[in-house]
């Protein structure tokens, strides 16, 4: 697969690898992707109480662009508001990394867990208003 | 098919049927290098007057063939995967029993009517040379080879959640497919720039599914996924193979710890339970 140098620089040195306590007060997490179709990507999302995201987590099973795509959201979710995130689109993940047209469902992947992660955040942050 | 990648001689025989015509099967998988038993299939075909043709492309320089004895009637041959150069093939059609078959390529009759056009004297020459040295070297090449394949292996083997794909005896030393568990196929090969491998087959590289070969074992399409193939030849040092097996220690750590799967099974995480998003 002739990728592009972002595509390898970010698979070469991802962002933001790791993990955050699932259940730690402000985090969202998303899963995305399935094995069987060989991507799954876990995105988590860190939220101050005005609602800016101001960290972010990835692990990715999957291929170099998949790696990527993850990556390069969480540099991007960073400093943002949760509406702005969810206005990341997968076509701006796919310019920006110049993916291959068999790879674009990677950065579709990544808009997904953007998405996810954020309403994991919401919902887990409404459900603690309710016990509250 | 069974699970070590050998064909079920009973269940071939029950899908013989009065009216097959030809049994074709390929001597050596190209993907996982298992060797199957074609004296055995061939037997069968002979008793029921079936056309047996066998794919021998992986197996030249690597199996002793003997067509005075095999029970074969048709066999190709490819020169470029004995070292030879690419382009140049062989059939080999028995006359006794005799197998008629009919020409394709038409045109001035060369080759006894079955493939008319120039014959390509320094690609015949070519193919012929490596097959006499492949004869001539097989024997120890082989065990050298195999000693190799055994120190890849055992090198391999002592990681976590890694899988042989292919039976471990009938197969060829030359081939060694192996499921590297939570880590995606691609992505290790980017990680490994400095060998040469391959994620299933060339014929299907192109393609985002997984290989079908693997799928027939019955291996979960991740595992699948997850699966290189390592190929030994001529030229592969013991050099080469510890500098291999360091490498992919390395590169399988780093990328485990970048895998949400490895880290669900390292939490205990059954994942056949957990309901995926497909996509």
């Amino acid at each position: 697969m002739a990728y592009s140098e972002k595509v390898i620089d970010h698979y070469e040195n991802p962002r933001n690898v790791g993990a955050f306590g699932r259940d730690e007060a402000g985090v969202g997490t998303g899963m995305v992707g399935a094995p069987a179709c060989g991507d799954v990507m876990k995105l988590q999302i860190k939220v101050d109480e005005s609602g800016v995201i101001t960290d972010a987590r990835f692990k990715t099973y999957g291929c170099g662009s998949a790696i990527a795509s993850s990556s390069l959201v969480t540099e991007w979710v960073k400093g943002k508001t949760l509406d702005q995130a969810m206005t990341i689109r997968n076509t701006e993940i796919a310019e920006e990394l110049a993916l291959p047209p068999v790879k674009i469902h990677c950065s579709i992947l990544a808009e997904d867990a953007i998405k996810a992660a954020v309403e994991d955040y919401r919902h887990r942050l409404s459900a603690s208003d309710q016990t509250a | 098919m069974q699970e070590d990648g050998l064909l079920d001689l009973d269940r071939l025989r029950d899908s013989l049927r009065p009216d097959t015509t030809v049994v074709s099967v390929m001597h050596v998988n190209n993907e996982i290098g298992v060797i199957q038993d074609i004296t055995a299939i061939g037997n069968l075909c002979r008793e029921r007057g079936i056309v047996f043709h066998v794919d021998a492309a992986q197996s030249t320089g690597k199996v002793a063939i003997d067509l005075a004895k095999l029970p074969v009637d048709l066999m190709s041959f490819s020169a470029h995967k004995t070292y030879g150069p690419k382009g140049m093939g062989a059939l080999f059609v028995r006359r006794k029993p005799r197998v008629r078959i009919e020409a394709q390529i038409h045109g001035g009759g060369h080759e006894r009517g079955f493939r008319s056009g120039t014959l390509p004297t320094h690609q015949i020459v070519g193919m012929g040379e490596a097959f006499r040295l492949a004869r001539l070297e097989m024997a120890v090449e082989n065990d050298r080879i195999r000693m190799l394949r055994d120190r890849l292996w055992s090198g391999l083997s002592t990681m976590d959640e890694v899988f042989l794909n292919g039976h471990l005896e009938h197969r060829v030393p030359h081939n060694l497919n192996v499921s590297f568990a939570f880590v995606e196929g691609e992505s290790l090969i980017m990680a490994i720039k400095e060998i040469a491998v391959s994620s299933g087959s060339a014929c299907t590289s192109a393609s985002l599914e997984p290989s079908y070969v693997l799928r027939a074992l019955g291996r979960s399409d991740e595992l699948a996924h997850s699966s290189i193939r390592f190929s030994l030849g001529r030229f592969t040092t013991e050099a080469d193979v510890d500098f291999t097996v360091q490498l992919l220690r390395d590169k399988v750590g780093r990328l485990r710890e970048m895998s949400p799967l490895w880290e669900m099974f390292q939490d205990g995480i059954d994942l056949n339970t957990v309901q995926w998003a497909a996509h």
